[in-house]
């Protein structure tokens, strides 16, 4: 039997989330609802096209405070995973295929974090140590859903750093597992050799 | 009783099931998906578990999801709410093939009472009079144009798998039959995964009527009144309330008495809902029964004082029912208006976005029961409603009064709703007299309303 979730675990960073979210002004938040509409129904479709269409591995464009970075699998996979909006009306308006935030990866400027693909028990590789190298997509390890694996995998390329959940812990979708510290220029570093 | 419970549903239900869990001193766990974060049973709840992305098919509809994040937290039963897995027999099953009590029918139930046409021949033998409709499904476009022919036009046709209304049309010609049959197929393939379709004779100028039942696993049962949902727009309910006016008092009593003898004897257990049309003449014929609590479900309990989802999970935990028909009092009369994302000035396109000031209105006999708070961010991937507001009065024009002052004391700035079609039904004869019909909405028109309603105030 699977350890229980903490009743706590991972909420005390969500409440504070909550606050900041509730203390940012109306006005902030539509600017961020525009921006995000925007990369959503417009960039981010065009950057799919120019990505597809080049023999270029990866494409970074900045605006404002956002920063997207698309980049070509090594499987030769579509560029950015889409996922479909389940609608319930059949008239609702038409709506962008890709979520905003879908495929993309929380970062900051020097850390990427692996999130956890399902609810479940986590299991992450034992092979795999701190101060490794992997690349983005590498299997970090998987959560147990209910006897199925979903895969952890590596948001991008880096070194394996410190460990946010311990091998049997029950996870939540999108929870935080394994962070991995980008190498500086490590973009630009793997740009030439990404070319298909 | 349980000890926990995960609530496997998101907006105005799951908040309604948080607030029964804690009646019953049951703790409770809020399961959602990525964009349901910031919503407000996630943030009333004891505890909250994210079980997918904002796609429902990978988070509210994955049985896998949903079960593993109920034995994660310690769960001893899932409540589905409506909609999603709440009257899915395979989840219920799987439910309890992990020991795990589903809180509704228990998958038997379910499987029985899953086919409509299948329900409908069973309740018949019951002594329910069923709606005149094809003999089980349409092979092909032959037998449905056979069919068609032998019950004779209008008919509608219906998805077995279907709810909601949706789905579903009405088709007045042969020709129509031929054209919109293949429509219907795929349309019903793509939203239940199964394209069984049936045919049912369609009465022109209907009244939809329902009778509430809770029925216990030992066999006890009674049923807790009429509802009249015959406010409907494209066969989706917007406005109910009870007593229907459709039956008299003689009529609404025989019709309660019928649906609880033959769900009791058809073996059904749990709430539920059996649904009827009842014609100009006030014949009143069967046509579906819902396994899970209803949208609706406080209309009834504003009638009647009887908590239906406390009342659903006692039966769910093997409880009987403990009271008895002569104890189920009906007071007066209440009216649900449900409050939806929707503009009825521009046909009734959905609307989504930031909630930037909520005002539930209050006093006596007045009940909101949403999941909205200033600042919410309405997510576009579910359904419209944002609420439901239920009023209760001695007698109906109470009720319509307070049901006036409530609507306009409601603040929701920041996104259109359909609460100008609430208002327009409050001052056209037509509802006032009692006089609605499901197709009535539709004919005249939402505009023809609005502009009525206009010009009255």
């Amino acid at each position: 039997m699977p350890e229980p979730l903490s009743p706590k675990r991972g909420r005390p960073e969500r409440r504070a989330a909550d606050r900041s979210a509730a203390e940012r002004s109306v006005a902030e938040r539509a600017a961020d609802h525009a921006a995000l509409d925007q990369l959503a129904g417009t960039l981010l479709p065009a950057l799919i096209a120019k990505l597809g269409a080049s023999a270029l591995g990866e494409i970074e464009v900045r605006e404002g405070d956002w920063r997207i970075r698309l980049r070509r699998p090594l499987d030769g996979a579509p560029p950015a995973r889409q996922t479909r909006p389940v609608e319930r009306a059949a008239d609702k308006p038409a709506r962008p295929a890709v979520h905003p935030l879908d495929g993309l990866t929380a970062r900051t400027e020097s850390r990427g974090v692996a999130t956890s693909p399902a609810v479940g028990i986590y299991r992450p590789r034992t092979d795999l140590h701190a101060g490794e190298r992997v690349r983005a997509g590498d299997r970090l390890g998987s959560v147990d859903m209910l006897g199925v694996a979903q895969e952890v995998v590596a948001p991008a390329d880096g070194v394996v750093g410190t460990s946010l959940a311990e091998s049997g812990d029950a996870v939540e979708y999108g929870q935080e597992l394994l962070v991995i510290e980008l190498t500086p220029g490590s973009v630009a570093s793997t740009n030439g050799n990404r070319a298909p | 009783m349980f000890r926990k419970v995960l609530i496997a549903n998101r907006g105005e239900i799951a908040l309604r099931i948080l607030r029964a869990c804690r009646t019953l001193g049951v703790e409770a766990v809020v399961a959602y998906s990525e964009a349901d974060r910031e919503s407000l049973p996630v943030q009333l709840a004891d505890e909250a578990i994210c079980i997918g992305p904002a796609d429902a098919r990978r988070s509210y509809l994955s049985a896998p999801a949903v079960i593993s994040a109920a034995l994660l937290t310690g769960c001893d039963a899932i409540h589905p709410g409506y909609g999603f897995l709440s009257e899915d027999e395979g989840f219920a099953e799987v439910v309890a093939a992990h020991d795990l009590t589903f809180i509704g029918p228990p998958a038997g139930v379910l499987e029985r009472f899953a086919s409509k046409a299948g329900t409908r021949e069973l309740l018949a033998a019951h002594g329910l009079p069923t709606i005149p409709g094809s003999v089980g499904m349409l092979r092909d476009e032959m037998h449905a144009l056979d069919e068609a022919e032998r019950i004779g036009y209008p008919v509608l046709i219906k998805p077995s798998a279907g709810g909601g209304g949706k789905g579903m049309r009405m088709v007045r010609t042969p020709r129509e039959l031929e054209s919109v049959l293949r429509v219907c197929r795929s349309e019903a393939r793509a939203a239940f995964g199964d394209d069984s379709l049936y045919l049912e004779k369609w009465l022109d100028e209907n009244r939809h009527v329902e009778i509430q039942v809770a029925i216990d696993r030992y066999g006890h049962g009674v049923h807790l009144g009429d509802r009249d949902c015959s406010v409907q727009r494209r066969h989706q309910k917007i406005l109910e309330e009870a007593p229907t006016a459709a039956l008299d008092e003689a009529g609404r009593a025989d019709l309660a008495q019928r649906a609880i003898r033959a769900a009791v004897a058809a073996g059904y257990e749990n709430v539920g809902t059996l649904e009827f049309l009842v014609d100009r003449d006030g014949a009143a014929f069967f046509i579906e029964i819902n396994c899970r609590i209803q949208v609706e479900h406080p209309v009834t309990e504003l009638l009647t004082g009887v908590d239906l989802v406390a009342t659903q999970m006692r039966i769910a935990a093997g409880e009987p029912l403990g009271f008895n028909q002569t104890d189920v009092e009906f007071r007066g009369h209440a009216i649900e208006f449900r409050i939806n994302a929707e503009d009825p000035e521009h046909d009734f396109r959905p609307s989504t976005g930031q909630v930037e000031r909520y005002h539930a209105p209050g006093g006596p006999g007045v009940r909101m029961d949403s999941h909205l708070y200033s600042g919410y961010d309405v997510p576009p991937y579910y359904d419209s409603l944002l609420g439901k507001l239920i009023v209760w009065g001695p007698d109906r024009s109470t009720a319509i009064a307070r049901g006036r002052v409530a609507l306009d004391e409601l603040v929701v700035d920041g996104l259109v709703t359909n609460v100008a079609i609430h208002r327009a039904l409050l001052t056209s004869e037509a509802f006032l007299d009692s006089k609605m019909t499901t197709n009535l909405l539709d004919r005249v028109g939402s505009a023809a309303f609005l502009s009525a309603a206009a010009r009255v105030g």
